[in-house]
């Protein structure tokens, strides 16, 4: 009967066994997860720079408002949708933080996307609205988690509404990126989450789709 | 809360630890998983039964006593401790058809442990079967654990407790839990670890009873108790799988809490009594004192963080849906259902499917052996809802004993 005290050893070998392959499996489906959102940064990075690129060749000629906003405006809209599968994969994320990384390239990206359509807007008639969305992305508080769910149904129900007529980036306003921090300062922004309208209004208080729509043009 | 994973991972290892070790026990004694010694010698034998309150019944309790195959059963002693109502008659009334049945009324109610004590220090038999009053052993409960006490070194053996009243949903889900015991007790057997011989049915030897001075009398769960005070003084405990003693439950929740409450108190107070003991003196040092300690953090620390969860969930949820009212959106839209499961959701997913397999496993192992079907619909519903109650009743144990409110309920 003694004999089965080596039981404890086998099945702490077992356990280790059972353990450590689903410690492996659980990391190779983050890393797949991972690589997903990787390809689609690396096609999304490709399309900013040819969208950039169009900007930069419209200057030696006449300058297609009308293209260059209705290319920001996919683009915002593509990497939107991005946003959701990241915001997705992150959250299921619990053993590696690979996707925390594809996250900041991405706010990177979205901050370009930015600086290309205050470029943009430079150039053309200010004929839609841009809408920065800021928000808390290391640990928030209760309340600002709910006030965040709640910012973000505001937006995509505006987004709904509005389709091309308004440009909706959404980035994390305490990623630790240097850009990002300039924004911040630049447009005073001290609260987050922070709704930005036309880089004027700031709206950080729950208000209705359509008392935010009131301050756009 | 960064650290949940690991938290979860811990949890997930532990399981998986217990899962593989009583799994490899079983697949190495299988096949004697039932065979139990045979009788060689005719020992004598003595059952007591204390009794409080049992006048449904004490009756059908002494008839299966008496009707126990075997032929040295020198004296069965009801002790009435107290009760106010028609035990002592009953028991009376049975005197004359059961010579051998003796009663013993106690002055004032002494409880379970005290009453034992002043029954078996008068017997002169070799063992001493303890039934409780509701409680019914089987037929051949006593050729098929006996012949364990031919091992000098065993002090108690012990058999399968069944649920007799699955007359509820709750008492099936008890009912499951008590096969899944009795199987879980007979693998600690094969590593010296069996922590209780229970109250339902549970035979001591006279001389380790001595040696361990009897039952505890401050103790709620003397069974419990003189378990590990015999495992302390070095005496094994052996359980016959092949045997039964059918048991009363309670059929509601509210006896039912009662009841767990008082087993994790008489848990706590043999911890308390012997925590010195950890690492030493073999298995109840090594592994059954841990165990109850282990247990008993893992599922205060898992209640700790489900109240956690729950709450903060909660509270995101009402200022959720309180700033959706005032935004006018959706309080809940198509993008709030899709969840993308980690790989702890679906580790957790396999390890439930694996608790599931393992109690078919028992079911299907027992079945025949002991005659208790259960259904297998029940089984998650134990392995979900039931199981969650554990770590609440061990909150409130917790406290009683905080409190030294010891009172038998």
């Amino acid at each position: 009967m003694t004999n089965d005290k080596i039981a404890f050893w086998h099945a702490f070998v077992i356990t280790l066994f059972i353990f450590l392959i689903g410690i492996f499996i659980g990391i190779l489906l983050e890393n797949w997860r991972s690589n997903q959102i990787s390809n689609l940064y690396q096609q999304s990075e490709l399309d900013l720079l040819d969208i950039k690129l169009q900007s930069e060749i419209y200057t030696f000629g006449e300058f297609d408002c009308k293209d260059a906003i209705e290319k920001n405006i996919d683009f915002a809209d593509k990497i939107f949708e991005e946003a959701e599968i990241i915001g997705r994969y992150e959250y299921a994320s619990k053993l590696t933080d690979n996707i925390r990384i594809q996250h900041k390239k991405y706010d990177l990206l979205r901050t370009n996307l930015l600086l290309n359509s205050i470029k943009i807007k430079e150039k053309c008639k200010n004929n839609y609205n841009e809408v920065v969305y800021f928000y808390k992305y290391n640990d928030p508080s209760i309340n600002t988690k709910a006030k965040q769910e709640a910012f973000s149904k505001i937006l995509e129900k505006i987004k709904d509404e509005k389709g091309h007529d308004l440009l909706l980036i959404p980035i994390a306003g305490d990623n630790n990126i240097i850009a990002v921090n300039l924004l911040l300062k630049n447009y005073d922004i001290k609260e987050l989450p922070t709704i930005l309208i036309n880089r004027k209004i700031k709206v950080t208080d729950i208000k209705t789709a359509e008392e935010i729509s009131s301050y756009f043009k | 809360m960064e650290f949940l994973p690991y938290i979860y991972l811990t949890y997930m290892f532990i399981s998986i630890y217990m899962l593989s070790l009583f799994l490899s026990i079983y697949f190495k004694n299988k096949n004697n998983f039932f065979s139990y010694p045979k009788i060689t010698k005719n020992y004598s034998i003595s059952f007591i039964t204390p009794a409080y309150n049992e006048e449904l019944t004490i009756k059908e309790t002494i008839e299966h006593i008496f009707a126990i195959d075997y032929n040295n059963v020198k004296e069965v002693i009801i002790i009435n401790d107290c009760s106010k109502d028609n035990t002592k008659k009953i028991v009376e009334d049975l005197l004359i058809k059961y010579p051998k049945l003796s009663l013993i009324n106690n002055e004032k109610n002494l409880g379970k442990a005290s009453s034992l004590n002043k029954a078996w220090e008068t017997l002169d038999s070799e063992l001493v079967a303890v039934v409780d009053a509701d409680s019914f052993p089987k037929e051949d409960a006593l050729k098929k654990m006996i012949g364990y006490f031919d091992n000098e070194k065993v002090g108690a053996v012990t058999c399968p407790i069944l649920v007799k009243n699955k007359i509820n949903f709750w008492s099936r889900l008890q009912s499951i839990e008590y096969i899944t015991i009795s199987f879980g007790r007979k693998l600690l057997e094969y590593i010296d670890a069996i922590y209780v011989t229970p109250g339902p049915l549970a035979i001591y030897r006279k001389k380790a009873l001595e040696d361990i001075n009897g039952f505890d009398e401050k103790n709620l769960t003397e069974d419990i108790e003189a378990t590990w005070h015999l495992a302390y003084n070095g005496w094994d405990r052996k359980m016959s799988l092949s045997t039964g003693v059918l048991s009363k439950v309670p059929t509601k929740i509210k006896p039912w809490f009662i009841q767990r409450r008082r087993w994790n108190i008489g848990g706590l107070q043999c911890i308390k009594k012997y925590y010195h003991v950890i690492g030493k003196k073999g298995m109840l040092g090594a592994f059954i004192i841990p165990f109850f300690i282990i247990n008993m953090f893992l599922g205060l620390v898992g209640l700790s963080i489900f109240l956690y969860l729950i709450s903060t969930r909660f509270l995101i949820s009402y200022l959720s849906v309180k700033y959706s009212i005032i935004a006018n959106t959706p309080i809940i839209t198509l993008n709030d259902l899709y969840i993308t499961p980690s790989i702890l959701n679906y580790l957790g997913i396999i390890l439930f499917i694996a608790g599931i397999i393992y109690l078919i496993l028992i079911m299907n192992t027992l079945k025949e052996k002991i005659k208790s079907k259960e259904n297998f619909v029940d089984i998650p519903f134990y392995l979900i809802f039931y199981v969650i109650f554990y770590p609440f009743i061990m909150v409130n144990a917790i406290w009683y004993f905080y409190k030294k409110d010891y009172i038998w309920r």
